[in-house]
């Protein structure tokens, strides 16, 4: 039996999870090549038109695995946190494929619901009767998973640099360096060094996110609006960039608390969809960059802290 | 304390009998309008979902007219409406409105007493006694059930009167006079009158006019002006249309779903194609999708406005419906920059391909 992984949304985050689950189930598994330009095509000929690119790109990821295995994964995330969601587009998401892209294998659709172990691994006793009827070897090889998983860091925080630059949105917009032409790259090239929401503490997030008058029922809200507060109000970053998918609705709402949140500290929206220029994207950050520099200097000439520093020019 | 919220399809009216009745002042913003959309869009973010653009619009202008206090819903599902107040709240701040917010959640999320305690607030303003005040409560749900029901006749029987446009005349005659009531009986009494009159128009029951269901976001399926009037637009043809998505049914499901009893309907139908609850209305949409083809309508127009995240979802599934039931679904996707000329165009292409395919059963070829 072959496993088809498709390498979009979360497999940046979950994949040791997936991987070692189907390995130890005995079974083969083939993930998708990196995000590239076929595959992204092949999404957007097989997704609704109104997607956002994430899901187009996930979409091609399917269609690339096609014929390469017996059957599918595709996470259908209902929940990462009790009492949160993710996107209305994860939890349909296999209805989304299954419809569109035709002559596909089985696929692996049961609903997640990452809040706990215990129902997580509802999830592992269906998707693993593909594999296997075996109930001892399920449960070892998910508590495996749930172990290798629960080693793994993803997450970048650079030290060497002496700016740097707090990089949010998506973990999929994060991590997929083909969608986000390469920006951690760039941004080293100028000098710039980069810290990501996994290096912010749990109850720091909790706090930041309490003093909302809502409760964010996004997971993503959360995690990203509290590593931004954060980062600000420690002073973890020089600036924010904010990779934001086109027609995301969660990101729509999400930039705005942010903005609402660090007022005019330096913070740069970079939009990215299929039709994405990388010159137009490389002119952006060098401007943002070459603010962030002014600025620096300018702090570091007038040390007048805690008086008001005129920057506007702070937010593009 | 002078209180305003935002507009949905008839629920003004409803939201005017109850204050009427308590004896509460408030501002009905005026009527949605280009002007709305336009103050709405002005300060909203740009990628934000028509809905929210248009009640911003409304709060303004209710502002201009002296409203104070806002009565929003948040209620946390997993879509952005969750989410609107807080974003409201923050942006008419910074537009220098001194509004003050009662937000109106579902109790399972902020808690019963806090729920009691926010509508307290709004009621304590009133020096009736309880019973009274149930009571009002009790006119006002009269009030939208009373309204979705003319709204769903009216849109019915327009395919079979023999006199045009009758029926879209009554029901617009039916909310004007309704506006001009000053208290909540005399409201409900005079809906009931145009109930009546509703079964006094000449209809030609030989008649087989298109039959269409309406489905897609909430807000924007219920609000005519966000989908440009689309029903009337249908009324005029002399097409019947059906829609399940009303404000009564939100009221209806919302007090259910904590027994999972609601729209049980709708679930059974959408089971084939959509098992589980994504967020939104998408499941009720799929579900309608399938009911009324079942039911023999003959088509299905899917709205929602541009980037809605739920019926995106939905969009990815009718056309496998369509396909596997040979029944014809269209989607309009809407935001503020839809022209109205190419926006018919689409509607009278679809019912075009309708009629032409009832002539082909009725034909028999
Ligand atoms: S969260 Fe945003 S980017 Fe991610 S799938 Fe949903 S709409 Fe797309
Ligand atoms: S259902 Fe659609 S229109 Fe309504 S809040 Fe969600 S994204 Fe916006």
């Amino acid at each position: 039996m072959k496993i088809g992984i498709p390498k979009g949304l979360l497999y940046y985050k979950y994949h040791p999870f997936f991987m070692t689950f189907f390995t130890e189930l005995g079974a083969e598994t083939i993930v998708s090549e990196d995000t590239n330009k076929s595959i992204l095509d092949l999404g957007v000929k097989h997704c609704v038109d109104e997607a956002c690119m994430p899901v187009k790109v996930f979409h091609g990821h399917v269609a690339s695995l096609r014929d390469k295995c017996d059957a599918i994964l595709i996470p259908r995330i209902m929940q990462i946190r009790k009492r949160e969601y993710i996107c209305p587009k994860f939890c349909g998401l296999p209805e989304m494929v299954v419809y569109n892209i035709p002559d596909l294998p089985a696929v692996i659709s049961e609903p997640i619901y990452a809040t706990d172990d215990k129902r997580l691994y509802e999830w592992a006793k269906e998707a693993g009767r593909l594999v296997t009827r075996d109930r001892n070897t399920i449960r070892r090889a998910f508590e495996k998973a749930v172990s290798v998983q629960n080693e793994y860091d993803i997450g970048i925080n650079t030290l060497s640099y002496e700016m740097k630059v707090a990089l949010a949105g998506h973990p999929y917009n994060i991590y997929d360096s083909y969608s986000n032409m390469n920006i951690v790259r760039k941004l080293n090239a100028l000098g710039i060094g980069i810290i990501t929401e996994e290096f912010v503490d749990e109850e720091e997030v909790d706090s930041e996110v309490g003093k909302l008058f809502k409760r964010p029922f996004w997971t993503f809200a959360r995690n990203t609006y509290g590593f931004l507060a954060t980062a600000y109000e420690k002073k973890l970053c020089d600036g924010v960039i904010y990779i934001s998918s086109f027609a995301c609705g969660i990101d729509s709402v999400l930039i705005e608390l942010v903005k609402e949140r660090i007022g005019d500290f330096p913070f740069m929206v970079l939009k990215i969809d299929e039709h994405t220029g990388e010159a137009g994207v490389n002119t952006r950050i060098e401007a943002f960059v070459d603010m962030l520099e002014r600025r620096k200097t300018y702090e570091d000439n007038v040390p007048s802290y805690g008086q008001c520093v005129p920057c506007s020019q702070g937010s593009f | 304390m002078k209180i305003t919220f935002p507009h949905m399809g008839n629920v003004y009216l409803a939201v005017k009998a109850l204050f009427d009745g308590l004896g509460i002042e408030y501002v009905i913003p005026p009527k949605n309008s280009k002007k709305t959309l336009e103050i709405g869009s002005l300060h909203s973010p740009e990628e934000i979902c028509l809905p929210y653009k248009i009640m911003i619009g409304n709060y303004v202008q209710a502002a201009e007219m002296g409203a104070d206090t806002v009565l929003l819903t948040g209620s946390c599902g997993p879509c952005r409406f969750g989410e609107y107040c807080e974003m409201q709240m923050n942006l008419l701040n910074k537009l220098g409105h001194d509004f003050k917010f009662i937000v109106i959640d579902a109790p399972g999320d902020i808690g019963v007493s806090e729920l009691f305690n926010r509508i307290a607030e709004i009621s304590t303003k009133s020096r009736m006694s309880k019973h009274k005040k149930l009571q009002c409560v009790k006119y006002a749900l009269d009030v939208i059930n009373l309204t979705d029901k003319l709204d769903a006749k009216a849109h019915w029987l327009a395919g079979y009167e023999r006199k045009r446009e009758e029926c879209k005349k009554l029901l617009h005659a039916s909310k004007r006079d309704a506006a001009r009531c000053s208290n909540p009986k005399e409201m409900i009494k005079l809906l009931k009158d145009y109930e009546k009159k509703f079964d006094n128009v000449e209809l030609d029951l030989d008649k087989d006019p298109v039959k269409i269901a309406i489905i897609g976001e909430i807000y924007t399926v219920i609000e005519p002006f966000s989908n440009l009037y689309i029903e009337d637009k249908l009324m005029s043809y002399g097409v019947s249309t059906r829609r399940e998505l009303t404000p009564s049914w939100w009221v209806k499901n919302m007090v259910m779903s904590p027994t999972r009893l609601n729209s049980l309907d709708l679930k059974r139908h959408s089971k084939e194609y959509l098992r589980l609850e994504i967020g939104g209305h998408a499941r009720e949409c799929i579900g309608e999708a399938v009911k009324a083809y079942e039911d023999g309508l003959d088509g299905a127009i899917q709205i929602f406005p541009m980037g809605c995240m739920p019926e995106i979802v939905s969009k990815a599934i009718l056309p496998r419906i369509s396909k596997d039931k040979n029944f014809p679904i269209m989607t309009l996707v809407v935001d503020e920059m839809t022209g109205e000329a190419g926006y018919v165009t689409r509607i009278e292409a679809f019912l075009d391909l309708l009629e032409r395919r009832k002539e082909h059963v009725l034909s028999g070829s």
